[in-house]
């Protein structure tokens, strides 16, 4: 029962030994704690982010370009409809007018002026007009001289004289002329069409004019199929508005709208109100006619595509669905990714961890192997005395010779003492293996690893030359690690070279913030093309059994994390020099 | 019958000198040498039968000093102490024509029963 618990105590010891290895943050880097869970889950947000990104950025771009391929398509569709509602409209007040004028020409051309001088054939004519037309306010026909010949029509207009009236000389000229609108006399807006007939026969010419109510042209108007906030309206030359309009202004005032230079062609142009709204102003001459037609239409293409696009709900809910889904999907896939690094992380560590417990080992294996034969060396003394004592003892019946055992005695706890020393300074090696950063003295470091090497030194008729800088600051550093590094360096140099070679360790100050360990051999150098490996993990040119090549990979990584550098300098032949360079100050400290 | 020669070879003054004293006891006629320049002016001047020599001294290997000793007589038997042994260690041993090893500290008793080994094929 004792045993086991004195066992069990043990194993919990070595335990507890191994965990502390895999949690040293110089061994393994980052550990599972608070700051790792922080890093984790920042890499999810990033990556989160990222496939988000790169998800959507396409979608986005597609997104945009479509909808302003949409827009610029519906725009021209828009615009094709609004121009194919302007040249209809525009073709039926072209037809009316131009169904006028051929009335008037027709009558003008079969009807004599004897006829048409007659008054009662004139109010005949007209009521006939008039019934045919029912837009028709008068009819008149004016002789050459511009007097009103014959009248019919409900003002008292016979005799009047428009020979300096503008429409008269126009009509004399061309032959025929349409009026702008004007207001008459009864207050209501008119327009005039006369035609010009010709008498050969007498060598003249009388105007046979007809006065049309306007409403008739506001009617072909409102065939332009209108929203509540588009206008349809006529404009003279000068802009002024020969019919109402909605928004721009009464009748025979000028529209609110900077009119440009119209062409038979529908023109369309955008323009924005004084509120700063868009709106569209398409606009084309009215042919036989002093007249624009215009038309604002505030509704445009962007209106249309957002209607479009909030008409059809469907399409708004299964766009929020497919986002859902992509943002769930998106969380599942970054969680898997973030747990593959945190596993493949963890499997990194523990291979780490395994590592430098595999190099510790093998230092650790030589190391006993050293002490072993230096410890078995006073304890032959030891074996030796004891074991004459016994002899001596056995072999006569008389009392030893007291000063003899005194001696023999004296060299056993000599012996004795020389195991102490070396079990001694091996504990306090084994001691500082879990020991962070504290101030040491390198060159103290230095001397303790060098005695541990010493007999091995002896044996091998190596000198080792050490030029420690006596007043070299004291640095914060991990002592423990420290000795395995220039345990490792120092073990190789000794490999390296030939009995009775030569190995120099000195120190020095580098700089204002830095030291540095320099230890050289005369052994015999390392080749150029391994040179870049030797750094490497499991890379060795020692013999089967004699390297685990961790060393100088381990060394490199501890003196790395020390905020250091380690650097070599070989000649094949010649020997190599490696540079242990630490900060004064420790990274972090 | 004359008593065997054992020479014993180890820097370790007092190891070897008392070593020798019971090897002395034990009716063997020993002496000991403690450095390796000493060893073959030794053996030239009075060739022992059976040499304990310890593998590692300063300034030279136990395995070039028993290299020497078997080139000056190759009848001389030799037994290396070591303070560690590997298969290393036994495949030099070996090779460099050593009768055996034996590990620091030895008993006295498996040490002789090596001498007596060495002694009997000495004089085959």
């Amino acid at each position: 029962m004792l045993k086991a618990g004195i066992r069990g105590g043990m194993l919990d010891r070595l335990r507890r030994k191994v965990a502390s290895w895999s949690t040293m943050p110089a061994l393994t880097g980052p550990a599972e704690g608070p700051r790792s869970k922080d890093r984790y889950t920042s890499l999810k947000t990033r990556i989160f982010l990222l496939i988000g990104s790169l998800v959507c950025i396409p979608i986005v771009i597609i997104t945009v370009i479509s909808y302003v391929w949409l827009q610029s398509a519906l725009k021209e569709d828009f615009n094709n409809q609004l121009r194919g509602n302007i040249e209809s409209t525009r073709q039926s007040i072209d037809f009316f007018i131009e169904e006028r004028i051929s009335a008037l020409r027709f009558l003008a051309s079969s009807n004599s002026f004897g006829q048409l001088s007659d008054d009662k054939y004139l109010n005949d004519i007209f009521i006939k007009f008039k019934r045919e037309f029912g837009e028709l306010v008068d009819l008149g026909l004016i002789d050459s001289n511009g007097v009103q010949f014959t009248y019919s029509g409900p003002y008292d207009l016979k005799g009047k004289i428009y020979s300096n009236q503008d429409w008269f000389n126009a009509v004399a000229v061309r032959g025929v002329y349409v009026s702008d609108v004007f207001m008459g006399y009864r207050k209501i807006p008119h327009f005039a069409i006369a035609v010009k007939k010709e008498l050969p026969e007498k060598g003249t010419f009388c105007i046979l004019r007809a006065t049309i109510d306007m409403a008739t042209l506001n009617r072909s108007l409102s065939t332009f199929n209108l929203k509540s906030k588009d206008d349809a309206f006529i404009i003279n030359g000068d802009g002024i508005l020969q019919t109402q309009s909605r928004f721009h202004g009464n009748v025979l005032e000028r529209v609110n709208i900077d009119v440009p230079h119209a062409k038979d062609a529908v023109s369309l142009h955008e323009l924005r109100q004084n509120d700063g709204t868009p709106f569209i102003f398409g606009f084309t001459t009215i042919r036989n006619s002093p007249w624009i037609m215009g038309v604002t239409v505030t509704s445009n293409a962007q209106s249309k595509l957002l209607g479009l696009l909030t008409s059809d709900i469907t399409a708004i809910y299964l766009a929020l669905v497919l986002m859902v889904l992509g943002t769930v999907a998106n969380m599942r896939i970054t969680a898997t990714v973030v747990n593959w690094i945190r596993e493949a992380e963890l499997e990194r560590e523990e291979a780490i961890v395994q590592t430098h417990h595999t190099g510790r080992l093998a230092s650790i294996g030589r190391l006993a192997a050293g002490v072993a034969h230096e410890i078995n060396n006073p304890l032959a003394i030891i074996n030796e005395k004891a074991g004459l004592m016994k002899d001596l003892m056995l072999m006569s019946d008389e009392p030893p010779d007291k000063e003899k055992f005194l001696g023999l005695i004296k060299a056993i706890s000599d012996s004795v003492n020389r195991c102490r020393t070396i079990t001694h300074r091996l504990l306090g090696f084994a001691r500082r293996m879990d020991v962070q950063h504290e101030e040491i003295d390198l060159n103290d470091t230095i001397r303790e690893v060098i005695e541990f090497l010493d007999k091995e030194v002896l044996y091998r008729n190596i000198k080792l030359d050490t030029r420690l800088k006596e007043d070299l600051p004291r640095i914060v550093s991990d002592k423990g690690q420290l000795q395995q590094v220039f345990l490792n360096i120092i073990n190789n140099a000794i490999d390296a070279v030939p009995d009775g070679g030569v190995i120099a360790v000195s120190t020095e100050v580098k700089g204002r913030d830095m030291v540095r360990v320099t230890i050289m051999d005369n052994g015999q150098g390392i080749p150029k093309d391994t040179i870049k490996n030797i750094f490497e993990p499991f890379y060795t040119t020692k013999g089967k059994g004699k390297g685990t090549g961790l060393g100088l990979s381990i060394s490199y990584g501890i003196i790395k994390r020390l905020g250091g550098d380690i650097s070599v300098e070989s000649e094949v032949g010649e020997g190599s020099t490696f540079y242990v360079e630490l900060p004064i100050r420790t990274v972090g400290q | 019958m004359a008593r065997a020669k054992v020479l014993l070879v180890d820097d370790e003054v007092e190891f070897a000198s008392t070593l020798s004293e019971r090897l002395n006891i034990r009716g063997y006629d020993t002496s000991a040498v403690y450095s390796a320049d000493a060893v073959l002016n030794k053996v030239r001047s009075d060739i022992p039968d059976v040499v304990i020599l310890d593998l590692k001294m300063p300034g030279a290997s136990g395995l070039d000093i028993l290299k020497a000793i078997k080139q000056f007589n190759p009848s001389i038997e030799v037994i290396l102490l070591t303070g560690h042994g590997s298969e290393q260690c036994t495949a030099e041993c070996e090779s460099g024509g050593a009768f055996d090893y034996m590990m620091k500290p030895v008993e006295i008793d498996s040490l002789t029963e090596k001498i007596e080994m060495a002694l009997g094929k000495k004089q085959k």
